[in-house]
């Protein structure tokens, strides 16, 4: 993929003075009656949808703390204005996160508040009009969701708290988002956001089993729905269709395959992607967790690991246990049955990057590095994962763990400056449920950020290999990098890089 | 909606029944995107649309070049290769001039 | 009394039943609002003296504003740390009775004001020069900012200018606040400009963004330890919903494979 027009990026990021409007417009396709109505949505904007959506707001302020101290809490200090990527990119003043905020505090001022109700110019409150509505649907879905801005506010507020509730109350008036709700009612009735079923799912993994047996001479196996497997691995089911995130999978697989860890996929729970995070709706966020739970039980499994996937793991991490119990300290009967069940010495979930941490921690798998050699890797921190997860148990292992993994692949790893990466990392520019056709545009000037590090550190140190451990970033950046001039296929995932060096130990099968 | 030939499309081009799909609104759509279709597309066309009668479901990018190489050598049996092809990506691209639904997730 | 020291005295009651009602209002509802998931930000504490730290961290030195942006953290640090100091210099005047010694040595904190004065103005003038700091600005975010320059302003002019209203009014009038004895204020314009607004702060306060204060220790993003994995966090309404659902059950019962 030529870009015969490569964008230009200057050699700083600078702070782009506001342009009014830049990204006005009527926002991503909108979901379909079938779609709105599998969910158990309204299929078209309701007739009273201002009553409708103002009792949600009441609703949802009165079920998240987050959303109602957020609220309350800006005093405008303007620290967040220059840290949001769509910002940074696009200089339209409503992508700057307390203006964002903005649009759903404006209508809370004038609805919930006294100073609202009676001043409402002196406390820019606003009524939930037409208008309105048009620029929560167009600008909620300008925000990936990526946290950037909580880091550098000084009470912690969240945009992305806010975007998930704006984004759940355009929901429950009928005004939904075509891309993720299509999604999630394809894993509601076959179990992954592709839609891919089960005879497919077999069929790619037997494929895969034949490269890697054709390259390597090994037989390694990926098992689908075998019971009583000592791990179920929950992926995203990119992983099963996409460039480059394939070649992630047949990493995991080699990873299994060497530490002699039984392992299994899942046909019903063949995803690891949760877009119910994404429209801030708790049942739908939860009904994926289930089904997890479900094959867990199912399957009687000793550990859940996930795969390569930012938010997957921030849902898994942060919230499973939550959810569905599934992992120590709850008193339900599943918690319980899952507390008997799953062995109580690792941490439940862990994520694949834990797993194979802790073999190279125990000398357990051998890396010809040298297999990596024509690379000079970076390490892109996804989002989710980096501010909403952790990884080991230790302060920080969340940078600290996927660096140690590719660093055990490769002997030539560089960072990108400092305040690009970690916590501040940059979003890929396509997460959070943007990571759509139609919202091309977005996702290009979204990227420059990180491609601008990117660039940064290519003219420095020559970086030919971006990794990353995210679904979406994967995809996204296949996608956007020939637009900043890069080669696309810069993009791999951390386990493809271990796929690459490991060295495989005959299987017992060859010995016969 | 809009249509394409007389068959339904949704909003992103993408038919809404596969059976009404016929060479000609393949052809129709790739002349909207630029693309002259050339032997080497409608290999890649009949094998998404073969797979797709199989599995209902399009064929991960991987599967469909190894089967791309087998027929049309190992040269051609890589994804930069498909992707000059259908410069849109050829799983998305291609299932759409297929009449097959788009793939959706994150890819 | 005079009838403008009534209405001072008036005010101050009511300013500050307002705030108390307001605020504990508030604080209840904070505190009965449940946040149902665990949404630590980066750095995440995974324990609680963790989280204590950070806390530390953010109020005293303001951290994170420190790491977005200096100027906006040197202006606001220097006039919240201003603001500080000049609560204590102002205590002698409310304290009942006896004066002790060492509220006497807060006197030196009156230059304190300055910086006041400098992390005030620091602020008007970001707010009304930066592109994109004007842009989300609201009418009540410039009058906040005057109102308090305007305090600072004429709290200086009268420590440090020729306008000394006499000390021992001050002192009866404020003192008499809090143990209900009331007297007469001092009738220099100066000195009613400068308490007025600092009623009317105190009486807005649970209507505005000076929720801030409380607001800060409920941010669910600082308050929370990270450590999901290894304990259960779930709410009250959550856990109706999952006692409410048997289907859970019976589809686990009735397995797939």
């Amino acid at each position: 993929m030529a870009n015969d027009n490569p964008i230009k990026l200057p050699t700083y990021l600078e702070v782009p003075a506001i342009k009014k409007n830049a990204m006005a417009g009527n926002g991503p396709f909108k979901a379909s009656e079938d779609i709105q109505n599998s969910l158990g949505f309204p299929g078209e904007k309701v007739d009273n949808w201002q009553q409708v959506a103002i009792d949600k707001m009441a609703e949802t302020k009165s079920k998240y703390r987050s959303v109602q101290v957020f609220l309350d809490a800006c005093v405008k200090c303007g620290a967040c204005t220059d840290k949001c990527h769509y910002y940074l990119g696009t200089a339209d003043p409503k992508n700057m996160p307390v203006a964002r905020q903005d649009l759903f505090r404006s209508v809370y001022r004038r609805h919930f508040t006294f100073a609202g109700k009676y001043f409402p110019r002196l406390v820019g409150a606003k009524d939930l009009d037409e208008n309105m509505l048009d620029d929560w649907y167009n600008y909620f879905h300008q925000c990936s969701q990526c946290r950037r801005c909580a880091v550098y506010c000084p009470y912690g507020i969240d945009t992305a708290e806010i975007s998930m509730a704006a984004r759940e109350v355009m929901n429950v008036i009928g005004v939904g988002q075509k891309y993720p709700n299509q999604i999630l009612g394809k894993v509601k009735k076959i179990g992954n956001n592709l839609g891919m079923p089960e005879p497919a799912l077999k069929d790619t993994l037997e494929d895969l089993e034949d490269e890697i047996k054709d390259e390597t001479g090994v037989d390694v196996k990926l098992p689908l729905d075998v019971k009583d497997s000592e791990v179920l691995m929950v992926t995203p089911s990119a992983d099963f269709f996409a460039e480059p995130h394939i070649d992630g999978l047949i990493g995991y697989a080699k990873v299994f395959h060497e530490s002699g860890v039984t392992w299994t996929l899942s046909s019903y729970a063949s995803e690891a992607a949760n877009f119910g995070m994404f429209i801030g709706n708790y049942d739908v966020m939860r009904q994926g967790a289930l089904r997890i739970r479900k094959a867990a039980i199912d399957l009687n499994v000793r550990r859940v690991i996930v795969g390569e996937c930012g938010h997957a793991w921030r849902v898994a991490y942060s919230f499973w246990n939550t959810l569905t119990g599934i992992g120590s300290g709850g008193s339900d009967e599943y918690s319980l049955r899952l507390q008997k069940q799953l062995d109580s010495n690792y941490p439940q979930p862990q994520h694949m990057i834990e797993f194979t941490y802790d073999l190279i921690q125990n000398n357990q798998l051998s890396f010809d590095k040298s297999k990596n050699d024509h690379r000079i890797v970076t390490f892109h921190d996804s989002c989710n994962v980096a501010r909403g997860s952790n990884m080991g148990d230790i302060k920080n292992g969340q940078f600290i763990l996927p660096r140690e993994v590719i660093k055990a692949a490769c002997d030539n790893f560089v960072e990108m400056p400092k305040n690009t990466i970690k916590s501040s990392t940059f979003c890929c520019g396509g997460g959070g449920g943007l990571l759509t056709d139609d919202l091309i545009d977005l996702r290009i000037k979204g990227a420059k950020p990180r491609m601008h590090a990117l660039k940064k550190t290519e003219q420095e140190s020559g970086v030919n290999t971006l990794a990353a451990i995210c679904a979406i970033c994967k995809s996204q950046f296949s996608k956007v990098l020939p637009n900043y001039d890069f080669d696309p296929y810069m993009i791999v995932s951390v386990h493809q890089l271990v796929s690459d060096a490991i060295v495989l130990k005959e299987s017992s099968d060859d010995e016969v | 909606m809009a249509e394409i030939l007389g068959a339904e499309v949704d909003e992103e081009g993408y038919l809404l029944k596969e059976s009404d799909w016929t060479p000609e609104i393949a052809k129709s759509m790739s002349e909207e995107d630029g693309i002259e279709l050339s032997l080497e597309h409608w290999e890649v066309i009949n094998f998404l649309q073969e797979y797709y009668k199989e599995y209902e479901f399009a064929p991960a990018v991987r599967v469909l070049t190894k089967a791309i190489a087998k027929k049309l050598g190992n040269d051609k049996g890589n994804s930069r290769y498909l992707y000059s092809l259908f410069p849109y990506g050829p799983a998305k691209q291609g299932c759409r001039f297929a009449g097959l639904p788009k793939p959706t997730g994150c890819v | 009394m005079s009838l403008i020291s009534i209405f001072f005295t008036f005010f101050f009651y009511i300013s500050v039943l307002i705030f108390i009602i307001g605020v504990s209002y508030k604080l209840v509802q904070y505190w009965n609002t449940p946040a149902p998931l665990k949404i630590p930000i980066a750095p995440a504490s995974l324990n609680t003296s963790g989280v204590l730290i950070r806390y530390f961290r953010e109020i005293f030195l303001f951290s994170s504003l420190y790491k977005s942006s200096k100027w906006t953290w040197l202006f606001g640090w220097s006039f919240h740390l201003a603001l500080a100091l000049l609560f204590f210099r102002h205590l002698p005047y409310f304290w009942p009775g006896e004066v002790p010694l060492i509220l006497y040595k807060t006197e030196v904190l009156k230059y304190s004001s300055y910086l006041l004065f400098f992390g005030l103005v620091g602020l008007l003038i970001r707010r009304i020069f930066v592109d994109r700091v004007r842009y989300i600005s609201s009418p009540s975010d410039y009058l906040m900012l005057l109102l308090l320059i305007f305090i600072a302003s004429t709290g200086m002019l009268m420590t440090f200018g020729n306008n000394h209203p006499n000390m021992l009014l001050v002192t009866n009038f404020a003192s008499g606040l809090i143990t209900f004895q009331w007297s007469e204020l001092p009738k220099e314009v100066i000195f009613l400009a400068h308490i007025f607004p600092v009623f009317f702060l105190i009486a807005i306060f649970p209507i505005s963004k000076l929720l801030h204060a409380p607001g800060i220790f409920f941010s669910p993003t600082f308050n929370q330890v990270d450590n999901a994995r290894k304990k259960r966090h779930i709410s009250d309404w959550a856990l109706n919903k999952e006692e409410g659902s048997k289907i859970d059950l019976e589809n686990n019962d009735n397995e797939k494979y």
